[in-house]
């Protein structure tokens, strides 16, 4: 890995996005592909800030500042990799579900699968099973990841997955479900095809459920 | 020999061991008051009657209808915190926030922050209501005359965390870490020199004990790191603890394990709500329980809204068991009692701390 990829990986992690942006940018002036800049020095600096979220050395807020430094970067070189026909790594289509209007937790997710290589249609709060239906339509998704703060909206996760079920759409996409009051155990017990307990366990779940697909 | 129930709470927020085991709550959403009272027009006194709690503040339904906890930033805002027309006991600042609506519901939210520059903290002076204003002190001192009898009284605060975490929006917030610290601090001084001035007021009514609303954790820990909590945010909320003359307890959601010693530093009487799925009991009783008084731990997740009436009574056994022996223990649900809360569950609670909180605790052995 060249020096630069490896600082970019560094300012990512520390938060520096005004730095990001100008590696980005000096990278790919100096013959760097996107493809590089993303595979090589974003995503695995987000890989590294999910798992230090996940051992307690970072907390939320540096997330945040990491993934808009991952953004600095990644909003140079999207257009180009646009541009070019660069398939992503996967789409995701992201909301909280129904009756919940907290969005801290879905927005980690969108933020942490971008930074993950995946393309990300977030949906917003208060989405409904029919609005997640609408959009596994209109955009063909790998993955349904929805977020619940409420003990009492959790259950319209089950609902989504119903609607797919009922219009034949439950096996062309991976379930994903996470919130404070979600387990694994209401995962299983809606039929869920994962739970993350954070944004970063979101990712490596999703990965992993990619390569077995 | 019998104790009254403000005598049960105020021993056991001094670590102290009372007859009983007293339960109290933060809040409890007014639908669900309503549901366990049958009508709208009941005192605070009488709604503890019925479910045997030691304790009431926060809010309720009886009087006319207002603008519930009143957190929300809009025109009318002083006037209904100045002069409160349903019985609260509530001293908070408002969210200097864009609020929503949830058409479904009505149910109001904090759609964003709106301290997000040094411009934006002339809308302090717009929103905050006057801390000295004498009119909502007045109002308030009645109704704790009128309905206190042998009942321990609180009024909820803040410090000024939850109010800076909202008023900036989580991720503004955490932008200004690298951007502008200064800007944290600034919001979070204005936050504490308001609470503080209320404080001084508070301390010359006949409260029972203050109890600050300042959520600032998730289940994994705090939003912020140790670090940036403790240099840009615990000196102000420490003006507000300095100012406080009362008994308080200091509640966030969350696990706090990683900044429990600088929040002890504040010198709170207790820590409430001990989320179980953020918190373990145990740990927290071992290792704090002889520093400082411990509220809360009964599961909001699942035991009070989706668990059986057996579940909850084995659930109350078990935090008494856990964090009762010595004293220092008050029951309470793990946030407040919501309106999703089965009422079923919420009298099974009731009965079970009956059952099991009579020092010396034996389980119920000697109570079933």
């Amino acid at each position: 890995m060249s020096n630069l990829l490896a600082e970019i990986q560094e300012a990512v992690i520390n938060g520096q996005a005004p730095k990001v942006k100008e590696l980005t940018q000096a990278g790919l002036d100096a013959g760097q592909t996107p493809q590089e800049i993303l595979n090589e020095g974003l995503i695995p600096a987000m890989k590294i800030v999910g798992e230090k979220f996940q051992k307690g050395e970072f907390y939320i807020s540096e997330m945040m500042i990491s993934a808009r430094a991952m953004y600095a970067g990644l909003n140079l070189v999207k257009p180009l990799l646009i541009a070019q026909k660069t398939e992503s790594k996967g789409k995701a289509i992201v909301g909280t579900v129904q009756g919940d209007l907290h969005d801290i937790g879905k927005n980690l997710v969108c933020m942490m699968m971008e930074g993950g290589g995946y393309e990300v249609i977030d949906l917003g709060v208060n989405i409904t099973s029919e609005q997640f239906l609408e959009a596994v339509k209109e955009h063909s998704p790998d993955f349904v990841m929805m977020s619940a703060l409420l003990t009492t909206t959790m259950e319209s996760m089950a609902k989504v997955i119903q609607v797919l079920a009922d219009n034949g759409l439950r096996d062309k996409v991976l379930i994903g479900i996470g919130g404070a009051p979600v387990t694994q155990r209401f995962a299983d017990s809606i039929g869920a095809d994962f739970y993350a307990s954070d944004a970063g366990e979101a990712v490596s779940k999703a990965n992993s459920l990619l390569l077995e697909r | 020999m019998t104790m009254t129930p403000r005598e049960r709470v105020m021993t056991a927020l001094h670590r102290g061991e009372p007859d009983q085991i007293p339960w109290m709550e933060n809040d409890i959403e007014e639908a669900l008051q309503y549901e366990i009272m049958g009508r709208t027009d009941f005192t605070p006194p009488e709604l503890c009657e019925k479910l045997g709690l030691s304790a009431f503040g926060a809010h309720y339904p009886t009087g006319e209808v207002s603008d519930g906890q009143g957190m929300v930033t809009k025109e009318t805002y002083k006037e209904s915190y100045y002069n409160p027309k349903k019985v609260t006991f509530d001293f908070f600042p408002p969210w200097i926030a864009k609020m929503g609506t949830d058409p479904a519901t009505g149910r109001t939210y904090i759609e964003k922050g709106l301290l997000t520059s040094e411009d934006s903290l002339a809308l302090f002076d717009e929103f905050l209501p006057d801390p000295h204003n004498p009119a909502r002190y007045e109002k308030i001192a009645q109704w704790i005359k009128q309905y206190k009898g042998d009942y321990a009284v609180f009024a909820r605060i803040r410090l000024g965390a939850a109010s800076t975490l909202e008023s900036m929006g989580l991720e503004e917030f955490s932008y200004a870490q690298m951007d502008n610290p200064e800007l944290i601090q600034k919001v979070m001084g204005r936050f504490a020199e308001w609470s503080a001035a209320v404080v001084d007021h508070l301390n010359e009514m006949d409260f029972d004990f203050f109890w600050a609303n300042d959520d600032l954790a998730g289940n994994h820990g705090p939003f912020m790191s140790p670090k940036v909590f403790r240099e840009l945010m615990l000196p102000s909320m420490k003006i507000v603890a300095d100012r406080i003359k009362k008994p308080w307890i200091f509640h966030s959601d969350g696990n706090l394990f990683p900044i429990m010693e600088d929040l002890l530093s504040l010198g709170m009487t207790a820590v409430h709500p001990i989320q179980p799925c953020a918190m373990d009991m145990g740990k927290m009783k071992q290792e704090y329980g002889g520093r400082v008084g411990i509220v809360g731990n009964i599961d909001l997740d699942y035991t009070l809204p989706l668990g059986t009436i057996d579940e909850v009574d084995a659930e109350v056994r078990k935090r008494i068991m856990t964090a009762g022996p010595g004293g220092g223990y008050i029951v309470s649900s793990a946030n407040s009692l919501t309106d999703y809360c089965k009422l079923e569950n919420v009298l099974a609670m009731s009965k079970a701390i009956k059952k099991y909180g009579k020092y010396p605790l034996d389980g119920g052995e000697t109570n079933v």
